[in-house]
């Protein structure tokens, strides 16, 4: 008898394409019985059978339908640089979908999606979820990056009402970062008093609940955190929070990856 | 299946169908991997270390990749004794697991507290004394590193709890680490888990400062393989109690070296995040091959006490 359980699955790489000098998308086969993910679940990805680098590396899910899975890969470090060089037809390990905590639907109302780094994956999948859902009303993405190379145009104007972007080098869209930009955008009327999710750097979450929190119903936030188990098991992932007054510590892979923005210790957690 | 591949293991009075166990810390409560692994085949799951009250762990950043290896600096974060028999125990028992209750204290009152409440659970059959956390201010090493001050502490759980069978799992960071499973062993424990983590720590050279805010963390995972086989080596020699071996098991292969150095039986630790699957595979093999025999040395019992274990009788070096 086999003690082997179905998951983590083996899966074969479908596609990989370039989409920038540092940013893959790498589409993966979806194994038969991978359960439907929420918006905000991630993967965790074993990039191969060594132990160099040793852990799993989380991505979240971009994009899935019943055949393929689809994850968007920067390629900063050692494990996320081999998963980016992996050709069609190799296979990775993967476990998941991961993640206890998912993005809350937004009931029908408007939203702002803010993204920075590689948090423009599941701003995606959530985008593309929720339209199909019909649960939305208007969705305006501010999406920042370091060049116009890395804004990754093209790959998600149809899936927003509105689309802003910032370049730090000014090569395309507002010069700067992100959050400046959506406070002028504010000040200007133009945008709704909305839900605003956001997905990206800690600086950029903490500069959104400094400058712009207030002018939000709602600011929920999916947070990266390094992850051993992914499963709340090790407890290596947690972040500080503030619940009823109570300082507590919560794991990022099991109570997140979605937190409310103003729940977070930032006092403690820097 | 013949007599020879019997692969059951006894520790005290406490029986397991396998030698195979998952490691406190990267385990979890149990449960947590139950949709990676079957769980109920496993020998049995050492639970995360619990102290009396619940502790929130350390601050800051708590993992760090090393070369095969990881840090961690988790500070034995914890339900507490109440909550984890309340709610988590009942869990495990009915998913037909064996657990095998790792406990820890701060200090000597602490653990009094600890064991007591131990002794007025029912069908509790073996605890693993972590006295060899590095992670935390008080207790952990500090204890496990001090062999009269650990024979204390194994002694008292003894006394308290005759029907319960206790491991001393050990710190490697000490010059010799026989000589405290000597110690142990001579108070009255049944086993020994050999080895806790190995300290070590990092530096954020972007931010000219530790990766860890309280500096020192515990490595574990293949980088500490080496460390963990000779610990095992070490400890079989001298005492005559089963030892469990623990320490950067990340194959099948590394799992027979462990019964090769002296080993009864076997932990799988930080594999457990990148392979769950692997316990499941050890388990294979041994049932289909039986344990493989310890190497044999030719030095006797009492020679092998004296000896301070520094170097194999054989070895030229
Ligand atoms: C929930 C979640 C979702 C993510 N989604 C995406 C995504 O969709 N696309 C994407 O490109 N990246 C994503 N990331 C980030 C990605 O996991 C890291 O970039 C990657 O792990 C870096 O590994 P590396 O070996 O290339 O780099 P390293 O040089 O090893 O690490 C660079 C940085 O990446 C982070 N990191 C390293 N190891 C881990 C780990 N085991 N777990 C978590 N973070 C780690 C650390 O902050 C580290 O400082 C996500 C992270 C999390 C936690
Ligand atoms: C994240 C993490 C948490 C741990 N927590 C505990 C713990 O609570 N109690 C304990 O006795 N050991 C703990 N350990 C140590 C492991 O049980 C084991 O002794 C050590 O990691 C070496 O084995 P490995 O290399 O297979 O992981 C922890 C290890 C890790 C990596
Ligand atoms: S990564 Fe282990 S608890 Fe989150």
């Amino acid at each position: 008898m086999s003690l082997e359980k179905k998951r983590p699955f083996t899966v074969r790489i479908v596609e990989n394409r370039k989409l920038s000098p540092s940013t893959y998308l790498i589409i993966l086969e979806r194994p038969n019985d991978f359960p439907d993910p929420y918006p905000g679940q991630f993967i965790s990805v074993r990039v191969n059978d060594q132990t160099v680098p040793l852990l799993r590396r989380p991505f979240g899910i971009m994009d899935i339908n019943s055949e393929t899975m689809t994850i968007l890969v920067k390629a900063v470090g050692p494990g996320s640089t081999i998963l980016a060089s992996k050709a069609a037809g190799e296979q990775v390990e993967m476990a998941g979908p991961l993640g206890g905590m998912p993005f809350s639907r937004p009931g029908g109302k408007d939203v702002v999606f803010v993204g920075g780094g590689t948090g423009l994956g599941p701003i995606i999948f959530c985008a593309r979820s929720w339209k199909r859902e019909a649960t939305v009303g208007k969705m305006h993405l501010f999406i920042g990056a370091q060049t116009k190379e890395e804004l990754l145009e093209g790959l998600y104007e149809k899936d927003f009402d509105q689309v802003y972007t910032a370049t730090i080098d000014g090569s395309s869209g507002h010069k700067g970062n992100i959050v400046e930009l959506l406070e002028e955008e504010i000040e200007k009327g133009g945008i709704p008093a909305a839900i605003l999710y956001s997905c990206g750097p800690r600086p950029m979450i903490r500069a959104l609940i400094d400058r712009v929190g207030p002018k939000f119903e709602n600011h929920y936030t999916s947070l990266e955190s390094v992850m051993a188990c992914s499963l709340g098991a090790c407890r290596g992932c947690t972040v500080p929070v503030i619940e009823d007054g109570e300082k507590t510590l919560r794991s990022v892979c099991m109570e997140g990856t979605v937190f409310r923005a103003e729940d977070i210790d930032w006092e403690e957690w820097e | 299946m013949s007599d020879n591949n019997d692969i059951g293991l006894k520790i005290g009075d406490a029986c397991f169908a396998n030698p195979v166990f998952l490691a406190s810390g990267p385990a979890g409560y149990g449960i947590e991997y139950a949709n990676y692994l079957d769980i109920t085949k496993v020998g049995g799951i050492v639970t995360k270390t619990i102290s009396f009250e619940p502790r929130k762990g350390n601050p800051g950043v708590r993992l760090q990749e090393t070369p095969s290896g990881l840090l961690n600096s988790i500070g034995l974060e914890n339900v507490g004794a109440e909550y984890f028999f309340r709610e988590k125990i009942p869990v495990l028992v009915s998913a037909g697991v064996k657990p095998v209750i790792s406990v820890a204290a701060e200090d000597w009152g602490d653990y009094r507290k600890l064991i007591d409440f131990i002794a007025r659970q029912e069908n509790i059959e073996i605890i693993e004394l972590n006295l060899s956390c590095p992670n935390v201010e008080r207790g952990g090493m500090a204890v496990g590193s001090n062999p009269s001050l650990l024979g204390r502490y194994v002694r008292h759980a003894k006394d308290l709890l005759p029907r319960i069978a206790i491991l001393a799992k050990l710190t490697p960071n000490v010059s010799d680490i026989a000589r405290l499973a000597l110690a142990a062993e001579e108070a009255g424990a049944d086993g020994i888990t050999a080895i806790n983590t190995v300290i070590g720590m990092d530096i954020d050279i972007s931010r000219a400062k530790p990766v860890f805010k309280r500096v020192r963390a515990g490595l574990s995972g293949p980088a500490i393989r080496p460390v963990a086989l000779d610990a095992v080596w070490r400890i079989a020699r001298t005492v005559d109690i089963p030892v469990i071996g623990v320490g950067g098991i990340s194959s099948v292969d590394d799992a027979l070296k462990f019964f090769m150095a002296g080993a009864s039986g076997i932990q799988v630790g930080t594999a457990l995040f990148y392979d769950p699957g692997l316990p499941a595979r050890i388990i294979e093999k041994l049932e289909a091959g039986g344990i493989p025999p310890a190497i044999k040395y030719s030095v006797d019992k009492t020679e092998r006490k004296d000896d301070d274990g520094t170097a194999p009788h054989n070895s030229s070096t």
